[in-house]
């Protein structure tokens, strides 16, 4: 990977798009019935994921997609309604109060983590001593951060007279527990968030390698100075990678569930403070019985994201450098 | 690798991310009707929600019934009680409903309406012995298609007390049954002695019981005969209003309990009183870790009224569902009527309706002390209310939530009341 991708832009920029139609023909028009069979054996090694994905995935959706346009309460036939489900989302004040605390995390959380994640692993690129042993310890939160447990330890953790609580205190700083306090529990959502930073740090780590250290000399000799090369030449360069990790986590930024869930006992509480869009989403299905509105909940959920996406890949042609664009 | 990252493989990972968003459910179940067979071996899965207190009475009750049917085994799985029913709905939805369920009166008529629960009457006198269930706690159990579950027993709202913690605030007890002044001024003279570690008491208006407790006192009714809300959202808001005082300086704050839950603060003894359904005495004990807990009636704004009555709050249902009707039915008599039930579980799921297991049940210390309680205010004790309407589990925990979030402080009484009726609006309309 390393000296492959350092001598990629060497290479001219058709080469990439260039190779695939090239092995079409090569193994495609020349022996058809070959092709075929090769076609079979694929889709037979992709039947049991295929399956699972039609039996698990697909078809759930579409009943999900049916579920949304109908009053379902688990027990009795769903009835249609048509856009009932919408309209009343619509009027929903804590609906709309879901949709605001969500934003707020993905808006606010997402960028520091990237942020967080882009500096360590800069840190970590560096050639030093044990950077080994630092890249697992810093990447092992993200494996384990968004389980049951670590939800656990953390609620603990943010207890009146627990660890932050009292080690803030020796500090002089005063706040009591962050759990039962509504306007400190998002900051300590965010917080566990950012603590899970390893996934996106490694994928930058891998990008960072793959900038070739001719444009950091060149700059040097150009008399940039450290920060002027971070600005000039390791964000563009790293700008497919930043666009990838910020698509990624923003849209898992939007899933949150099993943390919130846990942390704010599953209501939502304190006081609707972590009431997410999927915690709401949740209760709408299993502890109120509307099974219905929580499918419609669930499709607009997948429309905005798509949208935000969307938005984002529009926004992208100006800020992000593919090797290969003419830009 | 990066460096040849695409726009195509961009979107392709963008649109598997964003299908991962839809929640989805499934779930599977037989309906085969089998005899109670002394041979086969058969496995029932049991559930119920509660503490480690009541865990450890079931795991004894369980090895009991397994040493009577040698060939039955009984897989038990307990949580707290608002995540037990999130469960239930889905295995409800999916058809995965467990054999044997520890059930809530509240939930009844939802899921015996609609052909979830097995008929017990098919098995009254072959399997289950009603004989020594007391009639009118009994007849709670039954709707018009038949018998879906039957009362473990029966409780009372209560003012429970912590003597051991009270003692060094040296505050003198709350006597019971006398005005809500005099428990207020109860209250306030604990947190004052307390410190701020310990309260006199919780909010007394955030549940809904609290409210029912008012309207009884005034003669009235939480729902309408027809099953509709019978107070006003000005009522609802002027009550949760009345609170504010209390919440203000003398209840323990909501954020403290909002850490310890699923822990209430008298379990976690930083209150030395809160109100609560008697038979709660048993897991107060457990997590409190107190030496004695006492019961008294709750105050009253009018002492001629007969505001309390005797709740069926327990009962113990089997699905419809399941493949071993017989040891099902088998399994929920041995939990109402054996004598063995009644000494390891005492009054915890309240005073036992059956009269078998009273007598085995031998009330003694604490279980003694719910009796003589709900001995005590026999004069206040009313009529019940109808069953409960169908979708009161959901407005019951609406209310709650909307109790303790009010509580914090993050909505006031007025905008509680309309998300309050709004809510039941929706709820109660299904």
């Amino acid at each position: 990977m390393t000296t492959d991708s350092a001598h990629a832009p060497a290479t001219p920029r058709t080469a990439a798009s260039g190779a695939r139609p090239a092995d079409h023909r090569r193994t495609g028009t020349p022996r058809p019935r070959r092709r075929n069979r090769d076609t079979v054996a694929g889709y037979v090694f992709l039947s049991p994921w295929l399956l699972g994905f039609v039996g698990l995935t697909l078809g759930p959706m579409l009943a999900s997609l049916y579920l949304a346009f109908t009053d379902y309460n688990l027990f009795t036939a769903p009835e249609w309604t048509g856009l009932e489900n919408l309209t009343r989302m619509a009027g929903d004040e804590r609906f709309w109060d879901s949709v605001r605390i969500t934003l707020i995390y993905v808006l606010v959380g997402t960028p520091i983590k990237l942020a967080a994640a882009l500096a360590v692993a800069m840190l970590l690129n560096y050639k030093a001593r044990g950077t080994g042993f630092f890249r697992s310890a810093f990447y092992a939160p993200s494996l384990i951060g968004a389980s049951v447990s670590i939800a656990l330890v953390w609620r603990a953790m943010f207890s009146t007279e627990g660890p932050v609580d009292s080690t803030l205190n020796l500090f002089g700083i005063n706040m009591g527990g962050w759990i039962g306090n509504p306007s400190l529990i998002m900051p300590m959502m965010i917080l566990l968030a950012v603590w899970q930073f390893g996934a996106p740090m490694v994928i930058f780590l891998a990008g960072l390698k793959g900038v070739p250290a001719e444009l950091y000399e060149a700059a040097s000799v150009d008399g940039a100075k450290s920060w002027r090369k971070f600005i000039s030449v390791t964000v563009p360069m790293l700008s497919p990678v930043i666009f990838f990790n910020l698509l990624l986590e923003m849209i898992n930024a939007f899933q949150i569930f099993a943390s919130a869930y846990i942390i704010g006992s599953g209501t939502g509480g304190p006081g609707g403070a972590t009431n997410f869009y999927t915690v709401y989403l949740y209760t709408r299905a299993f502890a109120n019985n509307q099974m219905g509105y929580a499918s419609a909940m669930a499709w607009v959920l997948l429309l905005a994201v798509g949208v935000l996406a969307f938005i984002l890949f529009r926004t992208s042609k100006s800020w992000v450098h593919y090797a290969g664009d003419s830009k | 690798m990066f460096r040849t990252l695409t726009r195509r493989t961009l979107t392709g990972v963008a649109a598997l991310a964003a299908t991962g968003l839809v929640l989805t459910g499934c779930g599977g179940g037989g309906n085969e009707p089998a005899a109670l067979d002394t041979e086969e071996q058969i496995t029932l899965n049991y559930t119920f929600w509660g503490n480690d207190d009541r865990a450890a009475r079931y795991d004894k009750a369980i090895a009991a019934f397994e040493e009577e049917y040698p060939n039955i085994t009984i897989n038990d799985t307990f949580t707290d009680y608002p995540s037990y029913w999130e469960k239930r709905q889905t295995e409800a939805a999916g058809g995965g409903l467990p054999d044997v369920m520890q059930f809530d009166y509240t939930y009844l008529r939802q899921y015996g309406d609609n052909g979830l629960l097995l008929n017990l009457e098919d098995y009254f006198g072959s399997g289950i012995t009603t004989d020594a269930i007391d009639e009118t706690l009994l007849a709670t159990g039954t709707l018009e298609d038949g018998t879906f579950a039957i009362p473990t027993g029966y409780s009372a709202w209560s003012v429970f007390q912590n003597p051991g913690l009270l003692a060094d605030t040296g505050v003198e007890p709350y006597e019971g049954g006398t005005s809500w002044e005099d428990y207020d001024a109860y209250m306030a003279s604990v947190t004052e002695a307390g410190g701020g570690t310990v309260y006199g008491g919780t909010d007394t208006t955030q549940r809904i019981q609290d409210l029912e407790l008012k309207l009884r006192q005034q003669g009235r009714e939480l729902f309408t005969e027809d099953g509709e809300l019978n107070f006003t959202q000005e009522e609802l808001a002027e009550h949760w209003t009345e609170g504010q005082e209390n919440r203000d300086s003398v209840t323990v704050p909501q954020s403290k309990l909002e850490e310890i839950n699923p822990v209430s603060g008298f379990g976690g003894a930083i209150t030395t009183s809160e109100m609560s359904w008697s038979n709660f005495l048993g897991g107060y004990l457990g997590d409190s870790g107190a030496e004695e807990i006492t019961i008294v009636a709750p105050p009253t704004s009018n002492p001629d009224e007969k505001d309390l009555y005797r709740k069926v709050g327990l009962m113990q249902a089997a699905s419809a569902q399941t493949e071993h009707p017989e040891a099902a039915a088998a399994f929920v008599d041995f939990l109402i009527n054996s004598p063995e039930v009644g000494e390891i579980f005492g009054a915890t799921l309240g005073i036992p309706a059956s009269e078998t297991q009273l007598e085995g049940a031998n009330l003694e210390g604490p279980d003694k002390a719910v009796k003589d309680y709900l001995d005590s205010i026999e004069e206040r004790i009313g009529d019940a209310p109808a069953a409960p309407v169908n979708g009161f589990g959901a407005v019951e925990q609406t209310f709650w939530d909307l109790g303790k979030s009010i509580g914090l402080g993050a909505v006031t009484p007025e905008d509680a009341a309309k998300q309050f009726f709004d809510e039941a609006a929706v709820t109660l309309g299904n």
